[in-house]
């Protein structure tokens, strides 16, 4: 199994919709899904219809052997599952803080399902914490939603600084996020972060209408617009990854 | 919709709790799922017949583990109407999902109807809708069947998913009469034979020929085996003819390991030396295309079909008592365990005769031995103890990879320098010929250091150690 962490130090990038939209196209090219909604808001639970609830709350989940495997939920599509998210996740820190080993505890929650599933998605939340450095030691590559802005490139710059002085670090395959295609300026940013941000992934994801549906949906775009230029765009960011992590 | 299984000749994805279906209806989707498995799904443009059809990737990797070089082949195709309906909760989300099949056809066995049935599927995290959906339709007086429809479908047309497996023996009795024994154990070798023969003149995959060579190489230990047991009239003939269609199998072996093994071989040299290397693997390619061919022939034979005919017509027939040799009644334990002695010590005494500077073609034999001693382990083994057998073998086993790696080598580096005139002649340029070089360097190096580590395998195998599980071995059935 794979871990692939969809994470950004920045909040309102796009990261839930991307797990979701992934995990989707994983499924439809042949791989079973886990998809692990590791932010206290539950978006990525709320998508996929699931209940927000976590049996025994952020502590057990941490701290029980077997207790991810015991809040696995089928979402529609029976290629991919959900370990969902509710708001005693929000002490999620405080828990792992609890843990003999804390940056190596997510790993060793997903450890005894890797045979289950081909990927895991983890939906993270934003910011550098103690759960990110759990997520960092999971995880074999960080998927970084990266907003076309003029502060993008010192956002990775600090997460690729982070990462260099805390070994061993995942594999990092930022790619473009929200892009509103009629802005130059947004063009010209995400030309430059391909050219100079190492393994940048050439799939720019559109800042569409379609994604923002998916609250009203509550499934993945490919569900109910599935010949929509934003679905195309998750199908070749899908490409583009698998591409690097099973070359 | 149009559902076929697909499986292994050998049923690997059976085996392995695996169910592999192909769905046509709008388009072509391929499902790999199982009890307890979570289902991937794959669409594909067309019918996969080996790994290389499906694109790379984790589900192509998961079959990968399983199949290997096996051919995936349609084990029962069935047309049918399907209609899907969800149980939905409050939030729309699905939690337990009832299927229809109606209409249900075996294609190509009209003879077999199909009732309609009901598949109530589990959505993991909510059993408690299913359990409650399967009580609804009891209730109103719908029968509970343990198989699913396609597994229904595939019961009724007598097809066994497990597919079909050699075993090297058949239950044995160490005090049954030898003759009987020996018939028992060449009637299962034959079954071999036939399962895999069609498949090697097809080209299937690579195993059919692998398992009709170790059937084939396994009848003809048997039947070296059998002096004073099977009368002479008999094993003259079988002797001659299974020694003329084992060795037929030779050549085609032999190019489709060289191969198989390509990549392994040429990766180690670097990029420039593999694409340099293209029209070797090209040549190598036409003569495996030849080898075939000629193998293709043999089997086919009048002389083929005859010898397995008559074979297989002495299996079948009963056993006059009169006139048969003197070892023919004798129990099977004492005659089985004089055979394999004889072929341990023959093993022994050869093998302390090779040095450093024994040809190539002794160390050959030496292989040889060691596999027909293993052959007739293997055939008997239902009557050998369980322990000292397995601990033998290992010991047995670690003798003959050395000299597995060490032939091999060998038979590719001859293989090797008979291409060259013909590549010469080709006009193959300066970077193939240097990469040849490479090839046989690396290959010359394999063999070098397995011939090195001979003496150690061998001293490990000739040993007090060795030979104290193989008395255990002897000592169970020899009196």
């Amino acid at each position: 199994m794979k871990v692939l962490a969809i994470y950004s130090i920045k909040g309102g990038v796009g990261k839930t919709t991307t797990a979701v939209n992934l995990a989707q196209q994983a499924a439809a090219s042949g791989s079973r899904v886990l998809l692990w909604d590791l932010d206290p808001q539950g978006a990525a639970t709320f998508f996929v219809r699931v209940k927000p609830s976590v049996k025994g709350g952020a502590d057990r989940l941490i701290r029980k052997a077997g207790s991810l495997a015991a809040n696995i939920h089928a979402t529609d599509d029976p290629a991919v599952h959900i370990v969902p998210a509710d708001f005693s996740l929000r002490h999620l820190d405080l828990a792992l803080d609890n843990t003999k080993h804390p940056t190596r505890r997510l790993a060793a929650l997903l450890e005894p399902i890797a045979d289950r599933y081909d990927v895991a998605l983890l939906d993270c939340a934003p910011g550098i914490t103690l759960t990110s450095e759990s997520v960092f030691g999971a995880a074999d590559a960080l998927i970084v939603p990266t907003i076309p802005t003029t502060l993008s490139k010192r956002t990775v710059d600090q997460l690729t600084g982070f990462l260099s002085e805390h070994p061993p670090a995942p594999m990092v395959l930022p790619f473009a996020s929200m892009l509103d295609r009629r802005k130059r300026l947004q063009r010209d940013i995400v030309a430059h972060l391909m050219a100079d941000v190492a393994g940048f992934l050439p799939t720019a994801i559109p800042n569409a209408s379609v994604i923002e549906q998916m609250g009203i949906q509550r499934s993945p775009i490919a569900d109910f617009a599935p010949n929509s230029p934003a679905t195309l765009a998750y199908r070749r960011l899908w490409a583009d990854i698998a591409a690097r992590i099973w070359s | 919709m149009t559902t076929t299984l697909v499986d292994t000749f050998d049923g690997r994805l059976h085996r392995a709790g695996l169910r592999l279906e192909l769905r046509t209806s709008e388009g072509t989707e391929l499902v790999l799922s199982g009890q307890d498995v979570v289902p991937a799904h794959l669409s594909v443009d067309a019918v996969p017949r080996v790994l290389t059809d499906l694109p790379p990737g984790p589900f192509r990797s998961r079959v990968a583990s399983l199949i290997d070089v096996r051919a995936l082949l349609p084990q029962v195709r069935v047309r049918m109407e399907r209609s899907a309906g969800v149980w939905r909760d409050g939030t729309g989300k699905t939690v337990a999902i009832a299927e229809l099949y109606e209409n249900v056809h075996i294609i190509n066995r009209p003879d077999i109807d199909r009732s309609t049935t009901i598949e109530i599927h589990e959505v993991p995290g909510y059993a408690e809708r299913t359990r409650r959906a399967r009580t609804v339709l009891r209730g109103v007086g719908l029968e509970q069947c343990g198989l699913d429809t396609l597994a229904q479908c595939a019961a009724a047309a007598d097809v066994d998913l497990a597919g079909f497996k050699a075993a090297a023996t058949v239950p044995l009795e160490p005090d049954m009469a030898a003759l009987d024994g020996i018939r028992a154990v060449l009637a299962n070798l034959e079954v071999a034979i036939a399962a895999n023969w069609q498949g090697a003149i097809d080209q299937t995959d690579t195993k059919f020929l692998h398992d009709l060579r170790i059937a084939l190489r396994r009848t003809r230990t048997v039947i070296a085996a059998s002096e004073s047991v099977v009368p002479a009239e008999v094993l003259g003939p079988a002797r001659e003819g299974f020694a003329w269609l084992a060795g037929a199998t030779g050549a085609a072996r032999d190019l489709d390991v060289y191969l198989l093994e390509w990549k392994r071989y040429t990766d180690p040299l670097g990029v420039q030396a593999a694409v340099a290397l293209e029209p070797v693997r090209d040549v190598l390619a036409r003569h495996h295309a030849d080898a075939h061919l000629g193998l293709g022939h043999v089997l086919g034979s009048e002389r083929a079909a005859a010898l397995i005919a008559e074979w297989r017509g002495w299996l079948a027939e009963p056993v006059s008592n009169e006139s048969l040799p003197r070892r023919a009644g004798h129990p099977l334990g004492k005659v089985a365990a004089k055979r394999i002695a004889r072929a341990h010590d023959a093993l022994i005494d050869q093998g302390r005769l090779i040095g450093p500077d024994t040809p190539a073609d002794d160390v050959h034999d030496i292989r040889k031995d060691a596999k027909k001693l293993r052959y007739l382990i293997e055939c008997f083994s239902s009557i050998l103890p369980d322990k000292p057998r397995k601990k033998y073998v290992k010991q047995l086993k670690a003798l003959q990879r050395n000299l597995g790696e060490h032939q091999d080598a060998e038979v590719h580096i001859t293989l090797l320098r008979s291409l060259t005139p013909e590549l010469d002649a080709a006009g193959a340029n300066a970077n193939t010929m240097v990469a040849i070089g490479q090839l046989t360097q690396r290959l010359e190096q394999t063999r070098v250091v397995a011939r090195a580590e001979f003496a150690e395998r061998f001293a490990d195998y000739d040993s007090p150690a060795t030979r104290r599980s193989f008395d255990a071995l002897i000592e169970a059935i020899a009196t």
